[in-house]
């Protein structure tokens, strides 16, 4: 049962790694009329989920492995290769300070972790980008959960992040949002089967209209959420 | 039978990608990679004894045909321009093509296509293509071709390396329609797979970016607000350069999205410094050509110093 209370600590949404301060670009969608309701909201959370899932997913997966093959340069080339996969400025902040805050976390954690300890140094010396899903592969494994809870955290985190965002920014009810959380929730399982078998030559991504959202976000005044 | 490649084929194999396994069988109609299948086109430009820029390299197989290069560019009549054109008609089932592009120290040039690429419809295989392209010091090339046209069942996958010197620039577009809007009843996003990877790196191999992405409309998702929503055609456009320019261009181009014209338009940098990227989504090809075509003016205006003057009236 303690991996299991693992699990639910590091999925809660007060987890303080920062989430409640990005959105993903639905700020922007919300105020340009294209996510308007419950229905353009689940769309554009779907979307999201899929962008995450083949290419910040599989690098959580990696860096689950790595960490459990003891292989410290294959979690290091995880986090080199999603970041050159982050074609924005705001979704390369966001990975990078909710990846550095989670390192903070686990130090306090896991004192006196090995493992944890160069990897903050190494985010601090620039030697890593210390990404998000990196370090959630790392402590993970840490404490013992399986790739398959790493992954549905995962994915739960990304939907749950703009489904909360959303809330503060879209005409949806709580009633809403919970609705569409638990229909995403089940569509988990089989992204996580096409994920699995991913390397970093496989991952991909292709959400366009998402992409300018991000871009009209960086160019434009709104700032409720860092992304 | 792949071993019936040419012994001078560069080999093209795309068999070991996850996303193209339902695609393996051998074609009905000439075998993969068979004369005609199995084009290649190498490019090199160079500036001659007189500081002229020029195409010193010209090494193609059938089906790609360069001619010469011509110097028709009336804001830039020193640029070598190319247009690529394929004698085969569209892309088939089991092609393979390879096009290297290298722009040597200095040099400029810009390439196009006759046309619209087609991609024919496929049934056991697919058609695949890699492209390499250097850039040397101080280099800079427009690589601008026409769109490229998907049918139903189409399966198509390139991948795309440039290795790029700090000080070398490009601008690189890409423009995928649905498919065939007007055929028909219409033929919209009726094709299995487009598979797109672009890398880029330095030419002591560092790595700068890496995009790939995969539309596989029968799994259903295209239509999502955030992917494709209401709109059909897509545009890429990768933009090589040092960042005093990068800024440049960042700084003049609008991000919008109006739904009432169907026309959007985003602009990022890539990772490393490495430059921009520029997406349009739209409902017409020519408002998102016209798009791209003004974008890459504002790539040239940075780099050097000049416009690219408006489109031919027949393209």
């Amino acid at each position: 049962m303690d991996t299991i209370m693992h699990l639910l600590q590091f999925t809660d949404s007060t987890f303080p790694v920062g989430t409640f301060s990005f959105s993903n670009g639905l700020e922007t969608a919300a105020y340009e009329g294209v996510v308007r309701d419950a229905r353009t909201l689940e769309e554009y959370t779907r979307a999201v989920a899929l962008q995450a899932a083949f290419s910040d997913g599989v690098a959580a997966l990696l860096s689950h492995r790595a960490t459990l093959a003891d292989d410290y340069d294959a979690i290091v080339r995880a986090d080199r290769q999603i970041m050159l996969f982050k074609m924005n400025d705001e979704a390369r902040m966001m990975l990078q300070r909710m990846g550095k805050k989670l390192a903070e976390l686990a130090a306090r954690l896991f004192p006196g972790n090995g493992l944890i300890g160069r990897w903050l140094s190494d985010i601090e010396s620039g030697e890593t980008p210390g990404s998000y899903p990196v370090a959630q592969g790392i402590v993970f494994a840490l404490a013992g959960l399986d790739e398959e809870q790493l992954y549905a955290s995962h994915q739960y985190g990304v939907v749950n992040m703009v489904l909360s965002a959303a809330l503060r920014c879209v005409r949806v009810s709580h009633y809403d949002t919970q609705e569409s959380l638990f229909r995403l929730s089940a569509e988990v399982p089989a992204l996580y089967e096409r994920a699995r078998s991913m390397t970093f030559e496989d991952m991909n991504s292709f959400v366009p209209e998402m992409d300018i959202m991000a871009s009209l976000h960086e160019k434009g005044n709104m700032r409720m959420f860092m992304n | 039978m792949s071993e019936r490649y040419y012994s001078d084929s560069p080999k093209v194999d795309f068999d070991s990608a996850p996303e193209m396994a339902p695609y393996l069988a051998q074609p009905d109609a000439m075998y993969i990679g068979c004369p005609g299948k199995h084009g290649y086109l190498n490019l090199g430009f160079e500036l001659d004894a007189d500081g002229k820029s020029v195409m010193r390299e010209l090494n193609r197989r059938a089906p790609l045909i360069v001619q010469q290069e011509l110097y028709f560019d009336e804001s830039m009549p020193e640029m070598p321009c190319v247009y690529i054109l394929s004698s085969g008609g569209p892309n088939v089932d089991g092609d393979r093509y390879v096009q290297n592009f290298t722009v040597h120290k200095d040099a400029f040039a810009h390439i196009s296509t006759g046309a619209a690429t087609k991609l024919a419809e496929m049934k056991r295989n697919y058609s695949g293509m890699t492209q390499k392209i250097v850039l040397e010091e101080g280099a800079y090339l427009e690589y601008l071709p026409e769109p490229v046209i998907p049918c139903r069942h189409t399966r198509f996958i390139c991948d795309t390396e440039i290795t790029v010197h700090p000080t070398a620039s490009m601008v690189y577009s890409e423009v995928y329609m649905g498919g065939r809007k007007y055929y028909r009843d219409g033929e919209l996003f009726e094709f299995d797979i487009l598979s797109v990877t672009t890398r880029g790196q330095r030419p002591d191999g560092r790595q700068l970016f890496r995009e790939k992405f995969i539309i596989d409309p029968q799994r259903g998702g295209l239509r999502l607000t955030g992917v494709m929503d209401c709109f059909d055609i897509f545009a890429n456009v990768v933009v090589v350069t040092p960042p005093d320019k990068a800024a440049e261009i960042y700084a003049a181009v609008e991000p919008f999205i109006d739904r009432d014209k169907g026309l959007a338009a985003g602009i990022t940098h890539l990772p490393n410094e490495a430059g921009l990227l520029y997406k349009v989504l739209g409902k017409e090809t020519g408002p998102v050509k016209a798009l791209v075509r003004e974008f890459a003016s504002k790539v040239r205006q940075a780099v050097k110093g000049r416009p690219i003057p408006p489109e031919f009236p027949w393209r």
